[in-house]
């Protein structure tokens, strides 16, 4: 018996050796694993984009872009995060809502940015987004939603543009998991202390946003997608740090009221054609 | 690994062939059930109820096959569910997740070209007796 017992542990032993030699080669260099992600994430990415933009609503005004712009920036080049690979893209609707698409595709309501009192508030949902982003929280979401063989259907071309509807819904209109929302909020306010900008403004937001929307759920799908906005404007209110001094804002409080008032006329400048 | 070894008696020609049916059983199982593990399992099990009642070289045989795809089923299983996982959630190809397919590519690889040199000499009459799983079988197995 203890001949047969010894026999089994070698056996056992031997599999999982070989297993542990064969992880030593880095399997997904040689197979070009990341590459042909990534290929997939910016077919998606572009995919995506190109059918939720379809509507012609991006506003490509150097005006409002720019402050928005700076703000990336600034939050990218704080965390040594790769700004030139990401998309910005102002969008006129009076949700609001902002949202990362596959390959760092960063779209933000006209109405999110009117909903927002300072731009530390913007830099929050920035923030968030760029964290769910850095943390490859898009694609998981879209690989257990949707299915790695759909995706790749997208890809190729061969499935419905109802599937593809639907997946840009899904990432515009519903929330990532508790989990994943909490790292990416975490995430954020790591971003935004590195950055100088005081993350409870980030909280407020969340806090204030989530005591008006039963007023108007319908444009409050940032704060309704995100669930328990609540408990999470008090665990970033919580991870701030009271006694440190953040400087001057990102960018001046007129740029923002300019970016505000632009805003504001070409919103009541539609509603008057309609 | 694989040894030749001298029965307590020899085998007639029926007894070979359902010695060796055993055998070639969990191959042709391997190959149907290729992306399901417990399919081998089951159809090598199938037929060893059924030469239960069989003489002692048959039955002996039949348990070294059943005890070989028993050992095999939990890592195939586990590499068979991670990859349902990678396919329908979350979960994402890793360098570990690789490394584990390629070592049971192996493994099976191995049992199977073993598989068929047992099933090859069983048929002729020849004893052959596995590392470990023959011990194993004479636990289970009495005359």
């Amino acid at each position: 018996m203890k001949k047969i017992l010894f026999q089994a542990v070698i056996i056992i032993s031997l599999i999982f050796t070989v297993w542990f030699a064969l992880s030593r080669i880095d399997w997904m260099k040689i197979f070009k694993v990341e590459q042909i992600t990534n290929k997939t994430e910016k077919k998606l990415g572009d995919l995506f984009w190109e059918l939720y933009n379809n509507s012609g609503k991006e506003i490509k005004n150097e005006e409002a872009v720019r402050p928005l712009d700076s703000i990336l920036t600034k939050i990218c080049v704080s965390n040594t995060i790769d700004k030139s690979q990401v998309k910005l893209h102002l969008v006129q609707s009076d949700e609001i809502n902002a949202f990362a698409l596959p390959n760092r595709h960063l779209v933000i309501n006209t109405g999110l940015i009117l909903a927002a009192e300072d731009e530390a508030e913007l830099a929050g949902v920035i923030s968030h987004e760029i964290a769910h982003m850095e943390l490859n929280h898009v694609m998981k979401k879209l690989v257990k939603e949707v299915g790695l063989s759909v995706l790749i259907s997208m890809t190729t071309g061969s499935s419905s543009s109802e599937q593809v509807k639907e997946a840009v819904k899904l990432l515009s209109s519903s929330a990532y998991d508790r989990n994943l929302e909490k790292e990416a909020d975490i995430k954020a306010v790591d971003y935004l202390k590195k950055s100088n900008i005081n993350p409870v403004h980030f909280a407020n937001f969340l806090s204030r946003l989530s005591d008006k929307e039963p007023a108007g759920i319908k444009y409050f799908s940032w704060i309704s997608t995100h669930p328990d906005s609540k408990e999470r404007a008090e665990y970033i209110t919580a991870l701030c740090n009271k006694n440190t001094e953040y400087p001057q804002p990102v960018i001046s409080r007129q740029t923002w009221d300019t970016l505000r008032q632009y805003l504001t006329e070409k919103k009541d400048k539609i509603k008057f054609d309609e | 690994m694989i040894s030749s070894e001298q029965f307590i008696y020899q085998p007639g020609e029926h007894e070979a062939e359902k010695a060796s049916n055993s055998y070639l059983m969990s191959l042709i199982a391997l190959i149907a059930g290729l992306p399901f593990p417990i399919v081998n399992l089951f159809a090598t099990l199938i037929f060893y109820f059924g030469n239960r009642k069989g003489t002692y070289f048959v039955r002996w045989h039949c348990t070294q096959a059943l005890l070989s795809q028993l050992s095999v089923l939990p890592f195939n299983s586990f590499g068979f569910w991670w990859t349902i996982s990678i396919i329908f959630s979350s979960e994402t190809i890793t360098n570990n997740y690789i490394a584990y397919i390629f070592t049971l590519i192996i493994f099976n690889v191995a049992e199977f070209i073993a598989t068929i040199y047992t099933a090859i000499s069983t048929r002729k009459g020849t004893h052959v007796a596995w590392w470990f799983y023959s011990d194993l079988t004479n636990l289970f197995c009495r005359p």
